[in-house]
C-alpha cells in the first residue's frame, strides 16, 4: 500500500499546449481518487505518468516513498486495467494472470495458489484453460482486474475499465470494483469521463478540465458547493440550471426576467451592479404551493415521465448564459421552444417533481424559490461567488 | 382488408421473370470465373498433367519432331535416383536453400526489428532504400553484381584488400563453387530482404500497443516482451515468410544461368539448372520432367504449411 | 517532499537513439550501394570504370554510355516488344480477375473451396518446372516465338494473385451499397460495373502494378520462348547483352539502369501500400 503523489506535474507533446497542468493531487494510503472530466482534459495522461508509460515534463511523481519520474513501468510496482483489457490473446486465462507473477520470478506453487485464489474469488475458476477470444466482455474484465489484484501491487491504475461494457453491465461490474477495492484496501486511481462513475465509486473525486484540475473533493462536497461553473454544470445528472441575473441594492437583491429576489441573510455587496450567474439544482425546483417566500412565474414546455419521478421542463423569463465556455460541452441547456416572442429572455428550468403530480405541457406553473439554495459564479470567470453568511440548508419548499 | 403484398400473390408476369433471374442467378458465378479458370487451366493446370506423363516417358529430339512421347515407366526414375550426380544436386540445392532462406528471415527480422528502435525520417529513408533494392528486376541485379564481383576491376575485390581481410587482387569469385555459391547467397538475400522488413515490420506495427504496455507494466524486460507477446502474435507471418522463401529460392535459376553466361559448370547445378539442362540442352525431356516433378513434390511438403496457414487466415477473412 | 537524487537517464536514451539511428544509416548504405554503383557506373566515362582504384564519386559524368547502349541493335525493338506484352498482360488481368473475384467474392457455390485451393497451390509450381511442357504444349500450338503465347504465360502467373487480392478489396465493400443500387433499379451486373469498379481504385492499382511488374522483369519465359532477337523481350535483351559485346560495363549499366527505370519509379510511388495486402489480417489477435 502506497500513497501516490502529484506535486507540479506538468506533460507538453513537442512544443503545444500543455496535456496536463500544474497538478498537484495526492491519493492517501487505500485512498480510492477519480480523476474525471471530458475527453482531452488530462486525466488518462497523468495516469500514465503514474504508471510510467508517458514521459514528464516537469514536476515529480512520487509512488510510497520513490520519486519515480526515471523509473521503468516495471520498477514501479503498480498494476494497470486498461480500457480494451489488453489480454494477452494467445495466452490462456491462468497465463494471462500468473504473467505478472512470472515475470517477478514467483515461485510457480505459489504462483498457481495466488491464481487460484483471485480466480475463485472473481468467478474465473472454470475458465482458467480458455483463452480471451472465448469469454464475454464481462468476464474480460474480470481477468483485467484479475491480472491486476494477483500482483498485489503498491497501487491500482485503472484507465477507463467499464467504458466497453453494457450500461447494466457497467453498473454492476461499479458496485464489484468498488467492493474488490473497498476489501483490498489498495490505493487506486480510476480515470473516467462519466461523472456518475466517478461520485458512486470514488472517496474523493478530482475534476479536470484542459489539463488544469479543478477541485479534488468529496462526491457530496462536489455536488454541493461546486468551485466553478464548470465542476457545477459537470457534476450531477441532469445539470444545475444556469442563468443570468443582476444585482442590485447593494446586494441584497436579485433580478432576473420579471422576478425581483429578496436575498435575505446572503449578500452579494462586492457585485452590487453586477451580472452574475446563477445555479439551481433541478431537485430544487419546485412547485410554489405551500411556499410563502418569492415565486417565479413559468409555463410548462415538456413533462418526462421516469416512473420514479417526473422531469418538468418549465419555461421562466430570465437571460441564458451565453458563456458556453465556462460550462461542461455536455451540459448544455435543453434551447428555447419554437413560438416564444422574446427568445433571449427566457430560460428553460430542470425540475425534478414528484411523480404523483399531475403537470401538462403549456400550463402555467409557479416556480418557489429559496433563495439559500441558489448557487452563486462570476460571469467574468465563472468561479463560485461566496455570499456572506451562507447558512445550513435545513428544509426545502414543496 | 389484406394489401397485395400481405396476400402474397404474385401476378403471373412477376412470377415469370423471378424464374428466370433465379437461373441466371445460379450460373453467374461459373460464367464469371471461366475466362480466369481458362487461362489457369490451359497454361498451367494441362502443363502439369504433361510434366507428370511426360516424366514417365522417354521424350528426345525424335519425340519432339513426332509430337509424342513414348512410355517407359518409371525407367526416368530409376535412372535419375541411381545418378551419383542428381543427389549432389539435390544436396547442393538443399543446401544453398537453407543458407538463402535463414540468413534472408534473419537479417530482414532484424532489419524490421531496427526499423522501430529509429526516428522517423530514418525510418523513412531506410525503407524507401529497401523499396528501391526491392524493385530492381533480377536480371539488372544479376549484372550488378557481377561488375561488382569482376576480377579486374570489381569493387568487391578492392575492397576487401583495402579492409586487409585477404588479397583479393584479381580474385575470380566463380573459379570456386565455395565463393561462387556465396555471391549468389548474398545476391539472394539482399534482393529478399526488402520483402521480408516491410512484412514483418507491418505485422510489428500491427501489435496491439496496450499488449506491449501492459506486459511492461507487468514486470517483463524488452527481450521478454517481444519473445512473449510480439512473436507469438507473429507466427502466422513467420510461417508464410519462410514458406515463401523456400519455394522461391528453392527454385533458383535466372541468377546462376545468367551471371555464368548461360553455361555452368555442373559443380552449380541447382535441381532447376539441372532439370532445364537435361530438357533443353540435352533434349532429354523425359528426364527433365522427372527430376522437375521431384522438385514439384518438394515443393508440395514445404507448400502444405502455408497453405494450410492462408487457407486459415482466408477464414478469417 | 523527499530529496531522493535521481540520475536522468534521459540523455542516455537520446544517445541510445542516435546509435541506433547510426546503425540504420550504415544498413542503409550497404544496400543501397550495389543500385548506386550501378547508376555512377553508368555515367562514367570509360577510363574511370576500368581502373585498379574503383571512383566512388563520379568527376566528370558523361552520356556516351547510354548513347551506347541504345543504340545497340534490337534496343528498341526489346522495348516495344516489353511495352506490348506488359500493357495487355496488365489490361487482360485487371479484367479476368474483376470477374473472377466478383463471383468468389459475391456468390457462394460448389467449388468455391477448391478453386480457393487451386489459386493458393497454382503459385506453389515451379516455374523452371512447369517449362518444360509448357514448352512442348507451346511448340504443338506453334505458338513458340510468339509474343502472345508469351502474354497468355503471364496472364496464368498474373491472375492468382490479382484474383486473391480483389477478392480481397470486394469484401471490404459493404453489401449495403450494392444493395441500394438494385434498389434504385440497377441490375446485379450493373451494380458490379457502376458501383464497386469505381470503390475499387487502389486494389486495381495495386492489381495493375504487380501485373506490370511481373511482366517487366520476366525472365525464364521470354528467354525459352523468344528466339529471335527482333521477338526478345528487354530482360532478354539485357542478360545477352554481355555475350554480345563482351563485358561492356558501362553501356552494361547503362542499359541495366534503363530497364530498371519503369519498375523502380512505380515501386517509389506506391511504396506505402506495399506491405499491407499480404498481412492484413493475420496479426489480429
Amino acid at each position: 500500500m502506497a500513497e501516490i503523489e502529484f506535486t507540479h506535474v506538468t506533460k507538453v507533446y513537442g512544443g503545444e499546449t500543455p496535456a496536463v497542468r500544474d497538478l498537484n493531487l495526492k491519493v492517501g494510503e487505500g485512498e480510492f481518487v477519480v480523476l474525471v472530466g471530458p475527453s482531452g482534459c488530462g486525466k488518462t495522461t497523468a495516469l500514465r505518468m503514474v504508471a510510467g508509460l508517458e514521459e514528464i515534463t516537469d514536476g515529480e511523481i512520487r509512488i510510497g516513498d520513490r520519486v519515480v519520474n526515471d523509473l521503468a513501468p516495471r520498477e514501479r510496482d503498480i498494476a494497470m486495467v486498461f480500457q480494451n483489457y489488453a489480454l494477452y490473446p494467445h495466452k490462456t486465462v491462468y497465463e494471462n494472470l500468473a504473467f505478472g507473477l512470472r515475470m517477478r520470478k514467483v515461485p510457480k506453487d505459489e504462483q498457481r495458489r495466488r491464481v487460484e485464489e483471485i480466480a475463485g474469488k472473481l468467478g474465473l475458476a472454470d475458465m482458467l484453460g480458455r483463452r480471451p477470444a472465448q469469454l464475454s466482455g464481462g468476464q474480460r474484465q474480470r481477468v483485467a482486474m484479475g491480472r491486476a489484484i494477483v500482483r498485489e501491487p503498491e497501487a491500482f491504475l485503472m484507465d477507463e475499465p467499464l467504458s466497453n461494457l453494457d450500461a447494466k453491465l457497467r453498473v454492476q461490474m461499479r458496485a464489484e470494483i468498488a467492493r474488490i477495492q473497498k476489501a483490498l484496501e489498495v490505493t487506486t486511481l480510476y480515470v473516467t469521463h462519466d461523472q456518475v462513475e466517478a461520485m458512486t465509486m470514488g472517496d474523493r473525486v478530482a475534476v479536470m478540465r484542459d489539463g488544469v484540475l479543478q477541485q479534488v473533493d468529496t462526491p457530496q462536497r462536489l455536488y454541493d458547493a461546486p468551485v466553478n461553473l464548470f465542476v457545477a454544470s459537470f457534476v450531477g445528472s441532469p445539470p444545475m440550471n444556469l442563468f443570468e441575473a443582476t444585482v442590485e441594492a447593494d446586494g441584497s437583491q436579485l433580478v432576473f426576467g420579471e422576478t425581483r429576489l429578496d436575498l435575505g441573510s446572503r449578500s452579494l455587496r462586492d457585485y452590487s451592479g453586477r451580472r452574475i450567474v446563477v445555479g439551481i439544482r433541478p431537485e430544487e425546483v419546485r412547485e410554489a404551493s405551500g411556499w410563502d417566500g418569492a415565486r417565479v412565474r413559468g409555463r410548462i414546455l415538456l413533462v418526462e415521465a421516469l416512473g420514479s419521478e417526473q422531469l418538468v421542463h418549465i419555461e421562466i423569463a430570465a437571460t441564458p448564459l451565453e458563456r458556453a465556455d465556462l460550462v461542461d460541452a455536455a451540459a448544455q441547456p435543453p434551447g428555447p421552444s419554437l413560438g416564444v416572442e422574446d427568445l433571449e429572455r427566457s430560460v428553460t428550468l430542470l425540475g425534478r417533481f414528484d411523480r404523483h403530480l399531475l403537470l401538462t405541457p403549456g400550463e402555467a406553473v409557479e416556480v418557489a424559490i429559496d433563495a439559500r439554495l441558489l448557487h452563486f459564479f462570476d460571469l467574468e470567470t465563472g468561479a463560485a461567488l461566496p455570499a456572506a453568511n451562507v447558512q445550513a440548508v435545513a428544509g426545502v419548499a414543496g | 382488408m389484406a394489401s397485395v403484398a400481405e396476400s402474397g400473390y404474385i401476378p403471373a408476369s412477376r412470377r415469370r421473370r423471378f424464374s428466370r433471374r433465379r437461373v441466371g442467378h445460379a450460373a453467374a458465378p461459373y460464367l464469371l470465373l471461366t475466362p480466369a479458370a481458362a487461362v489457369i487451366g490451359l497454361v498451367l493446370a494441362y502443363p502439369l498433367y504433361l510434366l507428370v506423363k511426360m516424366s514417365f516417358q522417354k521424350y528426345g529430339l525424335f519425340e519432339l519432331i513426332r509430337h509424342k512421347g513414348r512410355w517407359v515407366g518409371t525407367a526416368n526414375y530409376a535412372s535419375i535416383f541411381h545418378d551419383g550426380e542428381f543427389w549432389r544436386v539435390v544436396l547442393r540445392t538443399l543446401v544453398f536453400t537453407a543458407a538463402c532462406v535463414s540468413l534472408t528471415m534473419i537479417l530482414g527480422t532484424a532489419i524490421a526489428l531496427l526499423l522501430l528502435q529509429v526516428s522517423r525520417w530514418v525510418r523513412i529513408a531506410l525503407t524507401t532504400g529497401l523499396v528501391l533494392v526491392w524493385a530492381v528486376p533480377v536480371i539488372v541485379a544479376v549484372n550488378i553484381w557481377r561488375w561488382m564481383v569482376d576480377y579486374q576491376f570489381g569493387v568487391a575485390n578492392w575492397t576487401l584488400t583495402k579492409l586487409h581481410l585477404g588479397n583479393f587482387v584479381r580474385h575470380d569469385w566463380f573459379a570456386n563453387p565455395w565463393t561462387g555459391f556465396g555471391v549468389f547467397t548474398l545476391l539472394i538475400v539482399w534482393g529478399a530482404i526488402p520483402f521480408v522488413t516491410i512484412t514483418v515490420y507491418a505485422g510489428l506495427a500491427q501489435v496491439p500497443h496496450e499488449l506491449l504496455e501492459a506486459a511492461a507494466i507487468d514486470g517483463a524486460r524488452p527481450w521478454a516482451i517481444f519473445r512473449e507477446v510480439t512473436l507469438p502474435l507473429l507466427k502466422p507471418i513467420f510461417v508464410i515468410l519462410t514458406s515463401l522463401s523456400i519455394i522461391w529460392d528453392f527454385q533458383v535459376f535466372q541468377q546462376i544461368w545468367v551471371m555464368l553466361d548461360s553455361r555452368p559448370s555442373s559443380d552449380y547445378y541447382t535441381m532447376a539448372i539441372y532439370a532445364f539442362h537435361q530438357s533443353f540442352q540435352i533434349s532429354e525431356y523425359g528426364l527433365g520432367a522427372a527430376i522437375a516433378v521431384v522438385m514439384v513434390l518438394f515443393m508440395f511438403a514445404a507448400t502444405l504449411v502455408y497453405l494450410r496457414q492462408m487457407l486459415r487466415t482466408g477464414e478469417v477473412n | 517532499m523527499s530529496a531522493v537524487a535521481v540520475t536522468r537517464p534521459r540523455s542516455r536514451k537520446r544517445l541510445r537513439k542516435a546509435g541506433w539511428n547510426a546503425l540504420a544509416l550504415l544498413v542503409l548504405a550497404v544496400m543501397v550501394f550495389p543500385v548506386y554503383w550501378m547508376v555512377t557506373t553508368a555515367f562514367k566515362p570509360g577510363h574511370d570504370i576500368l581502373s585498379y582504384t574503383p571512383q566512388f564519386f563520379p568527376t566528370h559524368p558523361v552520356l556516351s554510355n547510354f548513347t551506347d547502349a541504345v543504340h545497340q541493335q534490337f534496343f528498341w525493338n526489346a522495348v516495344k516488344n516489353s511495352l506490348i506484352v506488359t500493357s495487355v498482360v496488365v489490361v487482360l488481368s485487371l479484367v479476368l480477375a474483376f470477374l473472377a473475384a466478383l463471383a468468389l467474392a459475391k456468390f457462394s457455390f460448389y467449388g468455391r473451396k477448391p478453386f480457393i485451393v487451386v489459386i493458393l497451390g497454382v503459385q506453389m509450381v515451379p516455374l523452371a518446372a512447369l517449362i518444360i511442357p509448357l514448352y512442348i504444349m507451346m511448340s504443338r500450338l506453334h505458338e513458340v516465338d510468339k509474343l502472345s503465347g508469351v502474354i497468355v504465360m503471364y496472364l496464368t502467373f498474373a491472375l492468382p494473385f490479382a484474383v486473391w487480392t480483389l477478392r480481397g478489396f470486394l469484401l471490404g465493400v459493404p453489401k449495403e451499397l450494392e444493395e441500394s443500387a438494385m434498389v434504385d433499379g440497377a441490375t446485379r451486373f450493373g451494380a458490379f460495373v457502376r458501383i464497386l469498379l469505381p470503390l475499387l481504385g487502389p486494389g486495381l492499382v495495386a492489381t495493375s502494378i504487380f501485373a506490370f511488374i511481373l511482366a517487366w522483369n520476366e525472365f525464364i519465359i521470354a528467354y525459352v520462348f523468344l528466339h529471335t532477337p527482333e521477338k526478345q523481350t528487354l530482360m532478354v535483351w539485357l542478360a545477352s547483352f554481355t555475350t554480345l559485346r563482351g563485358t561492356d560495363w558501362g553501356p552494361l549499366m547503362a542499359g541495366a539502369t534503363l530497364c530498371a527505370l519503369p519498375v523502380i519509379i512505380f515501386f517509389l510511388l506506391v511504396q506505402r501500400k506495399i506491405a499491407f495486402g499480404l498481412t492484413a489480417g493475420a496479426v489480429k489477435g
